[in-house]
């Protein structure tokens, strides 16, 4: 018996033992996971753009891993972030303020830059919720005040249930605990953008952030200031979410072109040369100590860089020399002030126009003495088009008056695109898939029966292109309309428009705003084509990895782009009606019961009788009083002593 | 000899009213005033939409940058615009807002913090910001925090007139509004003193039903005169300051934190001819004298602080006689008059622990009376008494006037 025991013993502490190493190796790991500092990455990057405009996009991303601390002590990430995101469980956040319109046309609508950082003007903001589902709305009611306090806006007015929706799924980050909401008039100004740059470690005193001078950011032709929060879900109960802030800020700016050779004809073509100090007067002087990595690049996209390829062939050919192996970014057609650190070419074979390349220019090389200012001096004439999305969407209003209308979603087919369309247009059956939202406010009361579809100019049947369908109509004075389609349009398709129309509603007269006669606004619809994933890949080892925004451009979100934002008159009161109506009533009134009491009222004789005595003497009175009282006290007495008598 | 023991009764009991309200009154103006001025609060609002209106936001934003400038953080102040100027699509200077034609100086600046802009500044929300009744949701920084230390200044431009002010070109906020949310505020010991400053067409006539103490107020204009703009910039396109508020800054660009400049200077610094309308001062409701208030009591900020031993517990009114001796008060005179204000706390304290309490009769007669008429009567047959006693005085006057 014993003997059978001993091997089962010694089997028992084997097992505990590997156990043991097991539990210790994952105990280790797990404080490694705890040991994750919280990181911040500041980057920025340039790109010129095709219609002689510069875009500047700055990326900042804090991040705070989980921790099982008790109510956590942060070093750098905003506090102010994380307890709102505690208090109100949020697992994704967007919150976006925009002003002027992204040109989708000439700015590109393909890259992952436009695709996630072109935004609807005004105030855009979307959450999704980690709570059940009843308490969903309250959690959003509550975050929008919070966040009006916190970025100086109103986005308390998104509290609303008018005004935010619930999409079910043709919202990317679909899922049941989303709400979504815009505020298409919301202007945006340095009050927004100072609380913004405040979660920032070193704000706008040191590092890239520097660059932000608020009046040329606000002379810019678009910008869009955006933060956007996911939050790792722990899991474990005690666990603190760990945190992902992503702040960016994306301005189109007009460099001012002071070259001579403006006027020259032959110099009209050519781009304009530009600097940091010459966009933003300022210059980097240094990084953000407190950044983990601080970069400047400088993007050269798809369509520049096959020009650049065509121009540099033609040259070598017209020179004829023997130079061949010769990359046209060795020896470009244009001048940088500084030397890259690192050149990255797009690792992409699906694109048949070229990769883009990639300028990195690390900031901590320079310093106070050695500000970094990076200028480009384009030496040759070069025009190009940028990468378009495959449909272009645009959206406008019909019909005339007041009473009612038609709103018309019209998606064009942008040529350029053909190339991506290319690879699966022999197949007879192709579709192109693309997702439409749109929220209605409810005062324009849609009628969706009036769906009509129209490809290539011929109406055709909802069903045949319609795919699927998700109507919630609008509630006076409770919700807005919601209107969520999948169409499928054949790949050659040139043009397809959806027109519903709409009858316009009456608002309470304390409803409307105080510059009604300027109208309604119908905030932007949402254009998604979920078969196209923008997404840029460049060198695909550890080190790109590091750099958050880089992988960012790896991850594969589906081409996005917003329509106009529209602008219904609707019917308004003349306001100052109802002060008329009551002031002519009032004085209706009063003339008339006025002077019908005076006439009943009235006692001629009497009024004459006292004037007279009133003519009589005219005393004080005090005296009138004392008169008075003495009369009475005589007649009292006279009447005491007569009842005496 | 019994009618004559009644009548003395009488005139007894008709007193005691008169003494009980009395001291009640004294007791409760003890108790506001024995409190420090702790902190300093600014309510900056501008009331006009649209871009023609431009000066009004430049007003406003001048004084913000004046008052932040004294010392009072961002905090503590409420800035409500009407309208965006600023990122205007008019405006030819996009995020600068200017209030001189020389352009020297961005209003805007870098870091300005509005708490309530375009449609959210309505007298709803105004209303609400002054005294208090927000949402549960509304957060700080859109809450006026002041407590019953609390220096207010409450700035308001826009259009107005006879008795009221326009909001939005939408709304009208009137006289009595004003007066209903301060008296509301005085209730709510919101503020210790309250400086309304009102740059409008017929300002004067916004402070007429205002009757809360503590308050004191300043107006562009008197009835039926119009606030005029200061000057015109050919740049901007419109006109960028009235002139009340220019005068106003002309005073304050002088001052620095530490000044002590009295706010009899500020008004004395008005001269009609200039401002094209007759400033107007209602004053009657203020305690102090005029002369020896600084101005950066109200534009300016004091971060006095109030050490007690065990938190939250003390009230200011008990911690306020111990404390006394480190406080620097702002007179010498108000000192004087604080410490026997106190006395009477202190009296009332003590009266309160024990009924008994008889050493203190010769520094307060208010309590020792009081103290007295609650040994005769109890309240209530008192008051029915004196209602009583009233009967008589009607029968003699309906006798005498009939």
């Amino acid at each position: 018996m014993a003997l059978l025991q001993r091997p089962f013993f010694v089997l028992l502490l084997v097992l505990t033992h590997q156990f043991m190493q097991y539990w210790i190796a994952f105990g280790s790991v797990n404080e490694e996971g705890q040991k994750q500092e919280e990181e911040f990455n500041e980057e920025l990057l340039l790109k010129p753009l095709p219609d002689r405009k510069v875009l500047a996009h700055f990326h900042f991303q804090s991040s705070a891993p989980p921790s099982t601390s008790n109510g956590r002590h942060h070093h750098i990430f905003p506090k102010a972030i994380s307890q709102l995101v505690q208090k109100f469980r949020v697992k994704e956040m967007e919150l976006s303020f925009t002003q002027g319109r992204w040109n989708y046309e000439s700015w590109g609508g393909f890259d992952p830059i436009p695709s996630s950082n072109a935004k609807p003007p005004g105030v855009e903001l979307w959450a999704v919720f980690d709570v059940p589902q009843h308490q969903i709305d309250a959690s959003w009611q509550n975050l929008t005040h919070t966040l009006s306090g916190l970025f100086c806006a109103s986005i308390n007015f998104l509290e609303s249930t008018t005004t935010y929706s619930a999409p079910e799924w043709s919202f990317p980050p679909a899922s049941g605990n989303l709400r979504y909401g815009t505020l298409p008039r919301e202007a945006v100004c340095t009050e927004n953008l100072t609380p913004w740059l405040k979660l920032l470690p070193c704000r706008d005193k040191a590092g890239i952030a520097v660059l932000l001078d608020r009046p040329s950011i606000y002379r810019g032709f678009y910008h869009s200031q955006r933060l956007h929060l996911t939050s790792t879900g722990s899991g474990s109960e005690g666990m603190v979410s760990g945190i992902i802030l992503e702040q960016t800020l994306t301005v189109v700016l007009q460099p001012n072109s002071q070259r001579a050779g403006m006027a020259y004809a032959s110099e009209r073509h050519i781009q304009p040369s530009w600097s940091l100090t010459s966009i933003f007067g300022k210059q980097v002087s240094g990084t953000c100590v407190l950044a983990k990595s601080s970069n400047v690049y400088l993007l050269l996209d798809r369509g520049l860089v096959a020009e650049l390829e065509h121009l540099h062939k033609e040259n070598e050919k017209s020179a004829e020399n023997g130079f061949t192996s010769q990359n046209f970014w060795t020896k470009p057609s244009f001048e940088l002030s500084a030397d890259p650190d690192r050149i990255f070419i797009e690792e992409n074979s699906l694109h048949s126009k070229g990769s883009s390349v990639l300028y990195k220019f690390q900031v901590e090389k320079y310093s106070e003495s050695e500000p970094f200012d990076l200028s480009l001096t384009w030496k040759i004439p070069v025009v190009w088009l940028s990468q378009q999305a495959p449909l272009h969407a645009s959206r406008f209003l019909m019909g005339s008056g007041n009473e009612r209308g038609a709103i018309a979603i019209s998606l064009k087919s942008t040529q350029l695109s053909e190339g991506f369309m290319g690879a699966n247009a022999d197949d007879e059956r192709c579709d192109l898939q693309v997702n439409v939202f749109q929220v209605v406010p409810w005062y324009v009361k849609v009628y969706f029966h009036s769906l009509q579809v129209f490809v290539n100019q011929q109406p055709k049947a909802i069903s045949d292109i319609i795919e699927k369908i998700h109507v919630s109509p609008s509630k006076d004075k409770v919700s807005p309309g919601v209107m969520e389609m999948v169409l499928k349009l054949p790949c050659k398709v040139n043009s397809a428009a959806l027109t519903i129309e709409f009858d316009k509603g009456f608002l309470h007269i304390d409803e409307y705003p105080p510059d009604a006669n300027q109208g309604f606004d119908i905030p932007s619809a949402i254009i998604s084509f979920p078969n196209f994933h923008a997404s840029m890949i460049f060198l695909k080892d550890d080190s790109v990895n590091k750099s958050p925004l880089l992988s960012k451009f790896q991850e594969k979100s589906p081409v996005m782009s917003y329509t106009e934002a529209l602008l219904v008159p609707l019917t308004t009161p003349d306001f100052s009606m109802p002060y008329n109506v009551i002031t002519i009533t009032c004085t209706v009134f009063a003339l008339y019961f006025g002077s019908l009491l005076n006439v009943l009222r009235r006692r001629v004789a009497e009024e004459e009788r006292f004037l007279k005595e009133k003519a009589a003497k005219k005393t004080g009175r005090l005296s009138l009083l004392l008169s008075k009282l003495s009369a009475k006290l005589r007649g009292a007495w006279n009447e005491g002593s007569l009842r005496v008598s | 000899m019994a009618t004559f023991i009644n009548f003395k009764a009488l005139v007894q009991l008709l007193l005691l009213p008169c003494l009980l309200l009395c001291s009640s009154i004294a007791y409760n103006s003890s108790s506001v005033k024995a409190t420090m001025h702790t902190n300093n609060w600014a309510v900056l609002v501008c009331t006009s939409r649209f871009w023609f209106n431009y000066r009004h936001m430049a007003n406003t934003l001048s004084l913000y940058r004046t008052v932040k400038r004294l010392g009072i953080p961002d905090e503590r102040i409420i800035l409500m615009l009407a309208d965006d100027m600023a990122c205007n699509t008019r405006n030819k200077y996009p995020a600068q807002v200017f209030n001189n034609e020389n352009h020297r100086l961005n209003l805007y600046g870098d870091n300005v913090e509005v708490d309530y802009r375009g449609y959210e500044v309505t007298v709803e929300n105004f209303l609400r910001v002054l005294t208090g009744r927000h949402e549960t949701a509304v957060p700080r920084s859109k809450r006026l925090l002041s407590d019953e230390g609390s220096h207010i200044l409450l700035y308001m431009t826009g259009h107005g007139g006879d008795e009221f002010l326009k909001f939005q070109d939408s709304e009208e906020l009137q006289s009595h509004d004003l007066a209903d949310a301060v008296k509301q505020m005085k209730e709510k010991h919101r503020f210790k003193e309250l400086l309304i400053m009102v740059d409008t067409c017929q300002a004067a006539t916004l402070f007429n039903q205002l009757q809360s103490p503590g308050v004191l107020a300043i107006g562009s204009s008197m009835k039926g005169e119009n606030s005029y703009s200061h000057h015109l910039d050919s740049d901007v396109g419109v006109s960028v300051v009235d002139r009340f508020t220019y005068y106003t800054l002309a005073f304050f660009e002088r001052l620095n934190i530490y000044d002590n400049a009295s706010l009899s200077s500020l008004f004395s610094s008005y001269n009609p001819s200039t401002l094209m309308s007759t400033a107007y001062y209602r004053r009657d409701l203020y305690q102090r004298r005029l002369e020896e208030v600084p101005v950066t009591n109200f534009f300016g900020s004091v971060m006095e602080t109030i050490h007690t031993d065990a938190a939250y517990k003390a009230l200011s009114r008990k911690i306020s006689d111990r404390s006394e001796s480190q406080i620097s008060l702002d007179q010498s005179i108000h000192r004087e008059e604080r410490r026997m204000l106190i006395n009477i706390n202190v009296c009332d304290e003590i009266h309160d622990v024990s009924t008994e309490g008889q050493e203190d009769d010769s520094k307060c007669p208010w309590s020792a009376f009081y103290r007295k008429m609650q040994k005769i009567e109890n309240v209530d047959s008192l008051v029915n008494y004196g209602l009583v006693a009233m009967l008589p005085f009607l029968v003699f006057s309906t006798w005498l006037f009939h």
